[in-house]
């Protein structure tokens, strides 16, 4: 056995190595020169509000150097400069983040370009489509806002549940397609998701990384909610003899949970749209989101179709529904709001690809379930009825998806 | 297909829940009237041009505006007696402050854009010197009479090297000069140009008089240019008005050096134009005049009326981009009453004298 010294040392000295070799670069450019002729400098528009009489962006330096700002130039048919106050500062250090003031007379409806110029001269522009007042933080806005999340994430899901008493009648093979049409949705949903968040991941400034972030995000969600699933089991199974209810139950909270998750990341994308005046004809895309989620509450009571209802040993009560409901939808209400006062790119891509993960690890723990027998046991998985099913599933939310097509 | 009666009970909380929510959403939806009133204020300071009015400040931070030293003089230089008119031009690549708070990397005449005013009269001779310091070769181009070797568009002045133009200056008018290096779209939009006047041989009535340069500078390149300016900093008068005195004859030449129309325009007044400054009388009394490009005019007129009035470019976004400025017009006799009495308040903004807010 080596001594314990050796071994701390061959741990630390790559480290020392490395923080001298630093220190030589630092000091010398270790022989490199790299003295950029332009100067290199990158602003990213997070966020425009629309107050009354002010145009407010909020600005992140995600250039290599510090960045100050000297004028601002504000574009309706031609750009005209204005004026302006940065908070803190002007002056604006790497990946920080400033807010610029623009005492704009801008009016309702019309589209703008805010243009920033640094000292050196470079131009930084945003376009907005369609000026709209910015929804301040009020118990109305607030209020609003919620109530946009009921809308397009808890009242459909709680539709769709109430399919319950009629999935509950459906024969043998009805039960397998139904199955199959969830899965159907949850693909659908999962790939959705992904592609969603590999838009937004692509609008993100350099340095946050968006692929990164939606390799973290389906990580999180496969690994840790298959991590989850198998503890919960050898729980119960070491407490209690298997039972079926309890087995379908979790696998519809899990269903519930990636949903949930999901809609979280959905929400905060439609607030966020929202707010930014992004979504002009909100009306008709809520009217879309609500036929389109109405499938979610399908999938969430599919896995306890079969369970026995209310009280009693093995039974699944009925207060369930309510939970199971709440858990995929009420997230949606988080989303809306949060995205709406204070949206966050960084955490929209990182729900959507956490949603994206919670969804395909429900379809694979479906899958091993009807595979297993059980609750949802099935005699084959590729029966046609099954594979109806799934196309069905994806038809549906094709279908569903066309309102949203604005 | 009668579902059992558990299940009853939750479709029935459902629904329940339901419809309280939707009661809800539909009672509380309704936009809130404080919000769409607050929606309809516009101060009024908003709506004012730079300077007058400004809440907060013109279009830089304080400690960015222009100091007074960074103004380009639009006041000419006088006519020299000798009878012949020398100039040294040195080339120099300098940053130049083309808006507060921007500095470009530019090529200079001595240091500034434009480059200075040159002047002579007609018949007399021109003689100069152009050095270039700068890192490429350089020319100046003038516009007017004279021969082929003296246009500078063959003989380049290389770095470090020098030359000298000599030309008799003819006709009388206002010209602009410039380098015509290829590609000579860079050299000029780097700043290279200038005014030159040429004065008849029996001279002009003597007036207050004022040179201003037309031009814009294009930053990012993409072919739209960012800031136009009297005579190379946009908002420079507007920040630094000129002042001038009710009643004190004004000429000003203007030249137009950029690739777009731009149309000079004073307001409150009325001028005399004289086109390309080639005539001795004005044929024509206006208020704005369209330039081509490297078209030049001379303006006349004296102010009737007191208080402060814009000179601009008519094209508003122009204007907007920094083609605008002050006159500020005193009342020498207010101003000679006043001395013996407190001061009155007049209608100028402190903003004009450079005290910002």
């Amino acid at each position: 056995m080596k001594s314990r010294p050796l071994v701390w040392l061959s741990f630390l000295a790559p480290l020392v190595l490395l923080a001298a070799l630093l220190v030589v670069f630092y000091r010398s450019s270790g022989g490199l020169r790299f003295n950029s002729p332009a100067p290199v400098e990158q602003i990213a528009f997070e966020r425009v509000v629309f107050l009354p009489d002010e145009i407010v962006a909020h600005v992140r330096n995600v250039g290599p150097k510090e960045v100050t700002l000297s004028q601002v130039q504000i574009g309706w048919l031609n750009r005209a400069s204005w004026e302006f106050t940065a908070e803190p500062s002007p002056t604006i250090p790497r990946l920080a983040t400033a807010r610029v003031r623009i005492p704009y007379p801008w009016t309702e409806g019309e589209p703008y370009e805010i243009v920033l110029f640094s000292a050196a001269g470079l131009p930084f522009s945003h376009k907005v489509e369609v000026a709209t007042a910015t929804p301040l933080f009020s118990a109305h806005s607030f209020w609003t806002f919620s109530m946009l999340g009921v809308y397009v994430g808890v009242i459909p899901v709680f539709l769709g549940i109430l399919w319950l008493p009629f999935l509950r009648n459906l024969g043998e093979r009805s039960y397998g397609f139904l199955i199959s049409l969830t899965i159907g949705l949850l693909v659908f949903l999962g790939v959705d998701a992904l592609h969603d968040g590999f838009e937004q991941a692509g609008e993100l400034p350099g340095p946050f990384q968006g692929m990164a972030l939606i390799l973290i995000g389906l990580s999180i969600s496969l690994l840790g909610l298959f991590t989850l699933t198998r503890w919960l089991e050898r729980r119960r199974t070491g407490l209690e003899q298997q039972q079926g209810s309890s087995s379908a139950l979790l696998l519809a909270y899990l269903v519930a949970f990636g949903i949930g998750v999901h809609n979280l990341g959905e929400g905060l994308a439609i607030g966020g749209a929202y707010a930014l005046g992004e979504i002009a004809t909100g009306a008709l895309l809520i009217v879309g989101f609500m036929i389109h989620n109405l499938t979610e509450g399908v999938a969430v009571v599919a896995p306890i179709v079969r369970s026995r209802l209310g009280k009693g040993e093995g039974a699944v009560s009925w207060l369930h529904l309510l939970w199971l409901g709440a858990l995929a939808g009420l997230p949606t209400i988080f989303g809306t709001s949060l995205g709406a006062f204070a949206p966050s790119p960084v955490l929209a891509v990182l729900f959507l690809a956490i949603g994206a993960g919670a969804v395909f690890q429900v379809v694979i723990e479906i899958l091993s379930q009807m595979k297993r027998g059980g609750p949802l046991g099935a005699p084959a998985l590729l029966t046609p009825a099954n594979l109806a099913g799934f196309l069905a599933g994806l038809a549906v939310m094709y279908v569903t998806g066309l309102f949203l097509a604005v | 297909m009668i579902a059992p009666r558990s299940d009853r009970w939750a479709i029935l909380a459902l629904v329940l829940l339901l419809s309280i929510a939707t009661l809800a959403a539909w009672q509380w939806g309704r936009p809130s009237a404080p919000v769409r009133a607050a929606a309809q204020s516009h101060p009024m300071s908003h709506h004012r041009p730079p300077t007058l009015g400004s809440d907060t400040f013109q279009y830089a931070y304080p400690e960015k505006r222009l100091a007074a030293d960074q103004v380009y003089n639009p006041v000419p230089p006088p006519l020299s007696d000798r009878a012949v008119h020398e100039y040294e031009l040195v080339v120099r690549d300098v940053e130049h402050e083309v808006a507060p708070g921007i500095r470009v990397p530019s090529w200079t005449f001595n240091g500034t854009v434009p480059g200075p005013v040159i002047r002579g009269r007609e018949g007399e001779l021109m003689r100069i010197k152009l050095v270039n310091h700068g890192s490429v070769p350089h020319t100046i181009h003038f516009h007017g009479i004279h021969p082929a070797e003296m246009d500078g568009v063959f003989e380049m002045v290389p770095p470090g090297g020098s030359f000298t133009y000599e030309f008799v200056a003819r006709p009388f008018g206002v010209f602009p000069y410039h380098c015509h290096s290829m590609p000579a779209s860079q050299h000029i939009h780097n700043g290279l140009y200038g005014m030159m006047i040429i004065d008849p041989k029996e001279g002009r009535p003597p007036m207050k008089e004022l040179a201003m340069v037309m031009s814009a500078f294009d930053l990012d390149r993409d072919g739209d240019a960012d800031f136009y300016a009297w005579n190379g900093k946009a908002f420079q008068y507007a920040d630094h008005p000129i002042e001038l005195q009710k009643g004190e004859p004004v000429r000003m030449y203007v030249v137009n050096v950029f690739e777009e129309m731009m149309a000079p325009h004073i307001h409150g007044n009325m001028f005399d134009l004289i086109r390309s400054g080639t005539a001795l009388k004005s044929a024509e009394l206006t208020d704005v005049v369209s330039l081509g490009i490297a078209e030049r005019a001379i303006l006349e007129f004296k102010y009737d009326h007191p208080g402060p009035f814009m000179f601009q470019c008519h094209f508003s976004e122009h204007m907007e981009l920094g083609l605008m400025g002050w006159f500020v017009v005193s009342d020498p006799q207010k101003l000679k009453a006043s001395a013996s009495s407190p001061p009155t308040p007049t209608k100028t903004p402190a903003h004009f004298h450079g005290a910002g807010k």
